[in-house]
């Protein structure tokens, strides 16, 4: 008797497919097809073997002839469950199948007479519709849709489970989903939720593709038999099998999103404490549901502040301590802890004690993007924490020495997300020298303000507007000197008006306090002054025209000379003819701007200073003041109040002139 | 002097209270027992749970027709899967593979572990007959990649193709694989997984029941004496001790 192994192995065996399917019948090919199977299943080596020697499009050229003449039941059904093998587990295998046009026969053996073909063959195509390279199925014609029907409420098993996963598969968008929910589809799949495991767990998958952002759709599945589905689907998030309990979690977050159903405090403090259990779970569902989680507590502070109460919060803390954690579970809990953070001062508190600090810290240099992002966002909603803050909880060496290092990350997420924390961190009034400074932090921000990416200049340039806020004379002194002159004014021409603010803003507080500073404004040619007044001329965005005005205010605060100089900004040029500056803000609709405009008239028009009177004078000639009697009922109180202050002033200033002009004479 | 005393005599006290636990003689604990009702139903229902999970298909018909209890699943598919559990059993393992991917061609490629441990049995089976070339082969083509696929494999894959490196198998350090018991622990992973591929629960309930009678029996030891079940296959009650 000639050794088996000899005449099995997968060259001869692929060759003999060669040799005898032409038909679907005989003893030969049903041999070598069954022997192909058992060799192929289970054992991802041999699929790639037989998948290298072509024997997929031979097994379905077998299949292709069955069509034609029948073929033996016996036969088919091994092809059948070979190409279902091929199409587990390995993504080539399925696109072999598919590419050999497996499907089309597989979907027409569902109607051979025969139980055990018909099972063999929507396990395979079960099989293949579970792969993202599966071919679509276009439900919106009549005849699939009548077929996938058929499927669905079909006695037999196999073919339901398939009908579930087809409908999971093909549906993407709004017609498909509403041709599904016309046909009745989500009836079928609320009686699935509860039949066996794999029918619970196909159909949940189904039920979250119908009802993704389809609001019609979710309504109607939770108003079906009164709201029946939508109880048995909250039953499942109590079911003894985490990846159910998971998917029915998915499935009730959607609908209370998108729909008035399961939007409720309870409910939603039921998921909470699911999701957190599912934490234990040490496969793919323990490391989805915190995203999960956070999903659900997002802006949404009455279920954050529930959550701390049943201990939540609590829960997360603890899960942290254990090690080692997957990391994208770790990226999620972070996630939900920033949340949380985000607006509650509470668990801000918790989380900044050194035993979860650490962690968080240490999780800045973790090797993964996504977790340093998280993890850097943990630290800016902390540092909302105002007492902390200021009692210098986050200045030491251990949270901004990684913090600064981030600052030079490859991704340029994450130097995002590092800024937004440091942008906090750097209102720092424990020390002369700020902790941000100290560590190197100041060259990087710099570096950082000349990024080609938007994002970033607008972000660096924050953090150095704070530092510059909180900066004694020296601190402010080297913030400029580093940053330069020429290079502050291109910020503010930037391309970006967000950027333009932030410069303006880091001028105004460049000079606040310092009056000695207001020459740097004027230096080098006036290059800054230059640049904030062709902002100023242009039409620029509001929010750039008050900093500039609330810029030049500050300018005004200095000695006359610094005075005259603004008032002759704002007046007309005789050459241009067109409205003054001032009368432009003064008119606009905007209340700040109207505000940061009288400001600046306030200290043109301080009454102890010597050149005051002629500024008023100019003012009267030019018609400003008269629009500024105008406002004396503004809407806006704090307008209304310096417009009041003003005229007092000029009252006062008028009378002093008078006054000196009465003992002239 | 007499702070001293006081706390030793609380002490003492507290000593006493514990070992003072309740005593439940013989009579009343059974007569506590024949007050408890259980119904014949659900008895039956449990041993017919047994021999269905267990596999007995013939015990499980006779059961049927004398008592008149309605098996959970279909008697025929259990007969099916008593095919494979056999030719585990009896060391024909590439019998019982083309006999599982008969019954479902989805066990074996969605259950890597089992797949492997049936592959582990062919080769010991090999071994135990001395075919060591075919052996060596089988390792090599079949086994090797199953390590490449899975580093979890990787170790029991060593202990078991070390088997050929010694020639008195029977008594090298791996020598158990060679034990009847490992064929019955394959048995039962491929008896398992057949069961959940059919939506069944692959343990029978009636172990359930005996660890929770374990269970309790010790959480009642900290508080009373009583007549206790020490052999749960007599469920015969023990004098309790004082």
């Amino acid at each position: 008797m000639p050794t088996k192994a000899a005449s099995n192995r997968p060259e001869d065996l692929a060759a003999r497919l060669g040799e005898v399917s032409g038909v679907a019948k005989g003893e030969a090919l049903l041999k070598a097809l069954r022997e192909v199977k058992n060799q192929i299943i289970g054992n991802k080596t041999k699929k790639r073997r037989f998948l290298y020697l072509g024997a997929v499009p031979k097994i379905v050229s077998v299949l292709a002839a069955a069509d034609s003449d029948g073929g033996d039941p016996a036969i088919i059904v091994q092809a059948v469950a070979a190409i279902g093998s091929f199409a587990c587990g390995v993504e080539d295998g399925v696109r072999a199948v598919v590419e050999a046009g497996a499907v089309p026969h597989l979907i027409r053996i569902l109607s051979y007479p025969n139980e055990k073909v018909i099972d063999a063959g929507a396990r395979s195509l079960r099989m293949i519709f579970q792969s993202k390279l599966a071919p679509k199925y276009d439900i919106l014609q009549n005849k699939n849709m009548v077929f996938l029907l058929s499927l669905l409420n079909s006695d037999n098993e196999n073919a339901t489970e398939l009908a579930v996963r087809i409908i999971a598969h093909s549906c993407d968008n709004n017609d498909e989903q509403n041709a599904l929910r016309d046909a009745g589809v989500l009836q079928r799949l609320a009686q699935l939720l509860e039949g066996s495991l794999n029918q619970r767990v196909a159909s949940l998958g189904s039920i979250a593709a119908i009802i993704r952002n389809n609001r019609e759709v979710a309504m109607t599945f939770a108003s079906i038999e009164n709201g029946k589905a939508l109880s048995a689907l909250t039953e499942l998030i109590h079911d003894r099998y985490p990846r159910t309990r998971y998917l029915a979690c998915m499935c009730l977050i959607a609908i209370g999103q998108l729909s008035s159903y399961a939007c409720d405090l309870q409910t939603k403090t039921n998921l909470l404490l699911v999701l957190v259990e599912l934490l234990e779970d040490s496969g793919e569902v323990g490391d989805d549901s915190p995203f999960a989680l956070l999903d659900i507590i997002t802006d949404n502070e009455e279920l954050q502040l529930q959550a701390i109460t049943i201990n939540v919060l609590e829960k997360l803390c603890n899960y942290l301590e254990k090690s080692p954690i997957p990391l994208r579970r770790l990226e999620g809990i972070l996630l939900a802890l920033a949340e949380f953070c985000s607006k509650s001062e509470t668990c801000r508190c918790q989380l900044i004690s050194p035993q979860f600090l650490n962690i968080i810290v240490d999780a800045l240099k973790n090797e993964s993007t996504g977790v340093r992002i998280a993890a850097c966002t943990c630290i800016r909603n902390i540092s909302r924490s105002v007492k902390n803050l200021c009692a210098g909880r986050l200045s030491n060496e251990r949270v901004i020495v990684p913090l600064v290092r981030l600052l030079n990350d490859t991704s340029n997420s994450v130097q995002e997300a590092t800024l937004g924390a440091i942008c906090n961190l750097a209102v720092d009034f424990t020390s002369q020298k700020s902790a941000l400074v100290k560590y190197g932090g100041l060259p990087l921000l710099v570096q950082l303000s000349k990024s080609i990416v938007p994002m970033l200049r607008l972000k660096s340039l924050c953090a150095l507007r704070n530092l510059m806020f909180i900066a004694n004379r020296i601190g402010k002194e080297n913030i400029i000197s580093e940053l330069t002159i020429p290079e502050l004014a291109s910020l503010i021409c930037d391309s970006e008006h967000l950027v333009q603010e932030q410069a303006m803003a880091l001028v105004s507080n460049l000079i606040h306090g310092c009056v000695d500073f207001i020459r740097l404004v004027f230096a080098e040619d006036g290059l800054i002054i230059n640049a904030v007044i062709r902002q100023l001329k242009n039409d620029s965005a509001t929010q750039v025209c008050i900093q500039g005005m609330l810029l030049l205010c500050n300018i005004a605060a200095g000695d006359e000379s610094h005075k005259d100089a603004v008032l002759g900004y704002l007046m007309p040029s005789k050459t241009e003819g067109s409205n003054s500056l001032m009368i432009r803000f003064l008119q606009s609709k905007d209340q700040f701007l109207r505000t940061a405009a009288m400001w600046c008239v306030l200290n043109l028009t301080d009454p102890d200073s010597v050149n005051s009177p002629l500024r008023v004078r100019k003012l009267q000639e030019e018609g400003i003041l008269f629009q500024i009697k105008t406002m004396v009922n503004d809407p806006w109180l704090d307008c209304k109040y310096r417009v009041r202050k003003v005229l007092e002033q000029c009252m006062v200033t008028q009378s002093t002139r008078c006054e000196a002009q009465v003992g002239c004479s | 002097m007499s702070h001293a005393w006081i706390v030793l005599e609380q002490l003492e006290s507290i000593e006493a209270m514990s070992t003072s636990k309740k005593l439940i003689t013989r009579e009343e604990w059974e007569k506590k027992l024949r007050d408890v009702k259980i119904r014949k139903e659900d008895m039956n229902k449990l041993v017919m749970n047994f021999l269905v999970t267990e596999g007995y298909v013939e015990a499980a018909e006779k059961f049927r027709i004398e008592s008149g209890t309605e098996p959970e699943i279909n008697l025929a598919t259990i007969a099916d899967r008593m095919a494979v559990k056999k030719a585990v059993q009896s060391g024909n393992v590439q019998d019982a593979i083309e006999k599982v991917n008969d019954l479902n061609p989805e066990i074996l490629d969605t259950n890597p572990h089992l797949y492997f441990h049936l592959q582990q049995q062919r080769l010991i089976e090999l071994i135990r007959y001395g075919k060591v070339e075919e052996a060596l082969e089988f390792a090599q083509e079949e086994l090797a990649p199953r390590g490449e696929e899975n580093q979890n494999f990787l170790e029991e894959l060593e202990r078991t193709v070390a088997l050929l490196a010694f020639e008195d198998v029977k008594n090298c350090p791996f020598g158990e694989l060679l034990d009847l018991s490992q064929r019955l622990k394959t048995a039962s992973e491929v008896n398992a997984a057949i069961l959940t591929s059919q939506n069944h629960e692959k343990d029978p309930k009636l172990p359930s029941l005996l660890k929770m009678l374990i269970w309790a029996q010790n959480q009642l030891d900290e508080k009373a004496s009583y007549p206790r079940i020490n052999d749960l296959s007599t469920a015969a009650l023990e004098e309790p001790t004082i």
